[in-house]
């Protein structure tokens, strides 16, 4: 008998190629556990435009770009998880101040505990599927969000620009072509074609300008808006339909032509979080709890990461604070006169500590020991609470934005997926 | 007998008083009517924070203002009429472009049809109703909006503009006291109002974007302690953040236009957005008339909806060709899978007519008169329509902005579900 050697051969790749492909289809997904800051390495990765927000519960709707025709593409519901981090223009920011139509760059992971999700719970293969024109992965299992960022937040992080190579305008519209790289050059570039019209806001240092400011040659030198070519910049991409049978294509809302304009953007997104997070209090949840006696306990608790600074450097050893119980979705509980405070546990800080370590996202890496005369039953190892230094003013938060502890029902703790449409 | 007067009219007065009473409580409540534009007088006007939008059906939540605490308020649903004007920075816009938490102005009616309500129906007294420690009025029963408009476009329409008359400053925040009165009379009687402000408050300046550290570093606001403002006049951005130390309610100046030409440029940075919108999802308008012909044909006549930028209806000229599609009371497009155009009706505009006199806030008072090969049922009069002429750019719509095959009413007919009960 003669072997056919390139039978043998194709046949041994098959099998050398189904078995790991079956090992991995049978690997169990990963799912973030409860005190513990999952690996970002993990996470599934996708990016769409933001079309529906409902900020108090920390949940809204994503259009995904499944590489088919976009505009069929349904939104799909995500969540933050308590941890996760919304970059806006490079700095921190609450869903709240982020325009609907904004696109946005997700990594996210299946729900952490499917039977408290306040999305749909979806096949955890989803990512995989294809829906018709819409393309592949429109609506993935990831829905719970560890990281949510802007174009420049996401450029910022990752150290890459923008560089634009052509510019085509015809009454106060056009096309841009430019190259997402990293900033030294090297690297993979990302070539992208982009509508603009008139409405599209061009920032130059503390100047907003219009597109018909640049035609104009007062405004920018030499070629008008030929100079605007091989600039390095930063953009922010939004999406509107696309006329002339265009799959996809996204819109340029903001242009950062130099970097003090994009540092300024920077600093408004950020003042005005600094203050949300003052009014809200600094997210985190509970290490450890060690009893004392009569209601007396020392809690160690891990604050949430990808705040400002300042808002870190604002809790000391030996100040007084206040610990509320919150729930996933970052709510407080108040009740009374006083709101969120007079369901709060008042204590001193015994201890600040920063380890010395690598900090997946998601954590500051800060750990606070309170001690408080008053342990309640929200602090318990695994839950997520809300802290404030003394320092803070003491602000009462919206309706919206806490559990009320005599009129609120389950609901309210675990909102439910059923605000979402389905089409 | 000495005849005693006083009580005699007392009692008379007594008898007046409640007679009259009566008369004015069984007054039918005024409710919008298929067909015509309601008139804004006859609108319940209050003011609050924009705190919750589904702009894919015109409809979101706001936090009425009253003399209690504000905070305390849940937010109180609203839907947009079908021809409701939405203002922005001073120029036309759709929800999707306003941010949440920015002060708005509302002129509302009753539910046309409270069967078909997107948001709650409320009892149609609850304007007069007291909450407790959260005031009067916040939940109203007229949640069907005319006019939303942010205060800029509401100082603009009323030719109002702010004058400061003090600031307090300390570490890049504080507080501006200041007075709305109609412009070129900054002496004119009005209640001060104290506002706060912070390091993110936003400061136009021709076309430049400050904040409150340039004004600082330009030696024009002092870094710590008061300052009289002289009367400067300007136009404010108003938004609510929690405020400190027991204050029922203080608004927060998110951005303050300085001169007119940092005016104009926001003015039409909104009204471009705007006009692109409209020209990807047509302009709305409602059907008058429709006088049948043999085989399908029709001719239709139109009034298209108000608020747009001239520059919009402009394009309507006669003689030219144009598309018409049936949509409902949230504007969305029926049968939209393959585009707006693929379920459209075609035609050619016979007539393109401006009415004269007064013309009734949401209507444009513009008519146009269309032929059409393919009348269907949604085009009646009284009927919701969106109508495009033949020189604006062919788009799909994304899914949320249209309706599908029509099976699912709930599609048609957005239930008030999606508002959570406090």
């Amino acid at each position: 008998m003669k072997l056919n050697f390139a039978r043998v051969v194709a046949t041994l790749h098959l099998i050398v190629f189904i078995l790991p492909s079956h090992v991995r289809s049978e690997e169990k997904p990963f799912r973030p556990e409860p005190g513990k800051f999952p690996p970002i390495e993990k996470a599934h990765a996708y990016r769409g435009e933001l079309t529906f927000v409902d900020h108090a519960n920390r949940r809204g709707s994503i259009r995904i770009d499944g590489n088919g025709r976009f505009r069929f593409t349904r939104p799909s519901p995500f969540a933050l998880l308590p941890y996760g981090i919304v970059k806006y223009h490079g700095a921190p920011s609450d869903l709240r101040d982020i325009p609907l139509g904004t696109v946005m760059h997700v990594k996210a992971f299946l729900p952490p505990d499917p039977k408290t999700s306040s999305v749909p719970v979806l096949p955890s293969d989803n990512r995989l599927k294809r829906d018709g024109y819409a393309g592949t992965g429109v609506a993935p299992a990831e829905n719970h969000v560890y990281l949510l960022e802007d174009e420049p937040s996401h450029c910022k992080r990752l150290g890459l620009v923008w560089k634009i190579q052509e510019v085509e305008l015809k009454d106060n519209a056009g096309i841009i072509v430019a190259h997402r790289m990293s900033k030294s050059g090297n690297g993979d570039a990302h070539k992208e074609t982009f509508s603009i019209d008139a409405a599209t806001r061009f920032w130059r240092g503390r100047e907003q300008l219009h597109i018909s400011d640049l035609t104009d040659k007062n405004v920018l030198t030499e070629n008008g808006i030929e100079s605007l070519k091989d600039g390095v910049v930063f953009l922010g991409i939004t999406w509107k339909p696309t006329p002339g049978g265009v799959f996809k294509r996204f819109h340029l809302r903001d242009i950062w032509l130099d970097k003090l304009a994009m540092e300024r953007a920077t600093h408004l997104q950020n003042e005005t979080h600094k203050k949300f997070i003052m009014g809200r209090w600094m997210p985190g949840w509970v290490d450890k709890v060690e009893y004392g006696k009569f209601g007396q306990a020392k809690i160690t608790v891990s604050l949430f990461g990808g705040m400002d600074d300042s808002l870190y450097a604002d809790f000391k050893q030996g100040q007084k604070a206040m610990l509320a119980a919150s729930e996933n979705t970052l709510k407080h509980w108040a009740g009374g006169t006083a709101g969120t405070a007079q369901v709060a546990s008042q204590g001193i800080v015994l201890d600040v500590s920063k380890p010395n370590k690598t900090v997946p996202l998601g954590s500051s890496g800060i750990q606070i020991t309170l001690k408080t005369d008053l342990v309640t039953e929200g602090f318990r190892t695994g839950k997520v609470i809300r802290i404030r230094p003394e320092s803070w003013p003491l602000l009462e938060v919206p309706r919206e934005e806490y559990i009320n502890h005599k009129r609120d029902g389950i609901e309210k703790r675990f909102p439910t997926p059923d605000i979402f449409p389905k089409y | 007998m000495k005849l005693n007067f006083a009580p005699w009219v007392a009692a008379l007065h007594l008898v007046l008083f409640i007679l009259v009473s009566h008369a004015r409580s069984e007054e039918e409540p005024f409710r919008p009517e298929p067909g015509q534009f309601p008139p804004i007088e006859k609108a319940h006007t209050y003011r609050g924070e924009l705190v919750f939008v589904d702009h894919a059906n015109r409809r979101g939540s706001i936090r009425v203002q009253s003399e209690g605490m504000y905070y305390r308020i849940e937010p109180h649903p609203f839907a947009m009429l079908p021809f409701g004007m939405i203002r922005h920075r001073g120029a036309p816009a759709d929800l999707r472009d306003i941010p949440l938490g920015t002060v708005l102005h509302v002129h509302a009616f009753l539910p046309p049809d409270p069967t078909t309500s997107p948001v709650p129906v409320m009892p149609i007294s609850n304007k007069d109703k007291g909450y407790g420690y959260r005031g009067n009025g916040i939940f109203p029963a007229e949640n069907h909006v005319l006019l939303l408009e942010d205060e800029i476009s509401h100082c603009r329409r009323q030719g109002k503009v702010w004058v400061l008359k003090q600031l307090h400053i300390e570490n890049h925040a504080g507080t501006i006291i200041a007075r709305r009165v109609p412009a070129g009379n900054n002496d004119a009687k009005a209640e001060e109002e104290t506002m706060t402000f912070d390091a993110a408050t936003r400061i136009w300046r021709g076309r430049e974007s400050l904040d409150v550290a340039d004004l600082i570093a330009e030696d024009i606001w002092p870094a710590e302690g008061h300052k009289t403002l002289t009367g400067q006049t300007v136009q404010l951005g108003i938004m609510w953040k929690p405020t400190p130390k027991g204050v029922f309610t203080r608004f927060h100046i998110s951005d303050i236009w300085l001169d007119d030409t940092a005016i104009q440029r926001a003015t039409r940075s909104q009204n471009e957005t705007h006009k692109a919108f409209v020209r990807s999802r047509w302009m709305p308008g409602w059907v008058d008339a429709v006088e049948y012909g043999t085989f399908g044909q029709a001719i239709v006549t139109v009034t298209l909806f108000g608020g747009m930028d001239d520059a919009l209806y402009a394009n309507f000229t006669k003689g030219i060709s144009a598309m018409m599609n049936s949509v409902e009371n949230t504007l969305k497009h029926a049968g939209g899978n393959y585009g707006p155009a693929h379920m459209a009706s075609r035609g050619t505009i016979l007539e393109v007519t401006k009415a004269d006199g007064k013309i009734p806030l949401g209507s444009s008072g513009i008519r146009i008169q269309f032929q059409t090969d393919l009348i269907i049922e949604g085009i009646r009069p009284s009927r919701v329509i969106r109508i495009c002429p033949g020189n604006w750019p062919q788009v799909n719509l994304p899914r949320e902005e249209f309706i599908g095959d029509g099976n699912n009413p709930a599609s048609r007919f957005p239930t008030p579900e999606i508002f959570p009960k406090y």
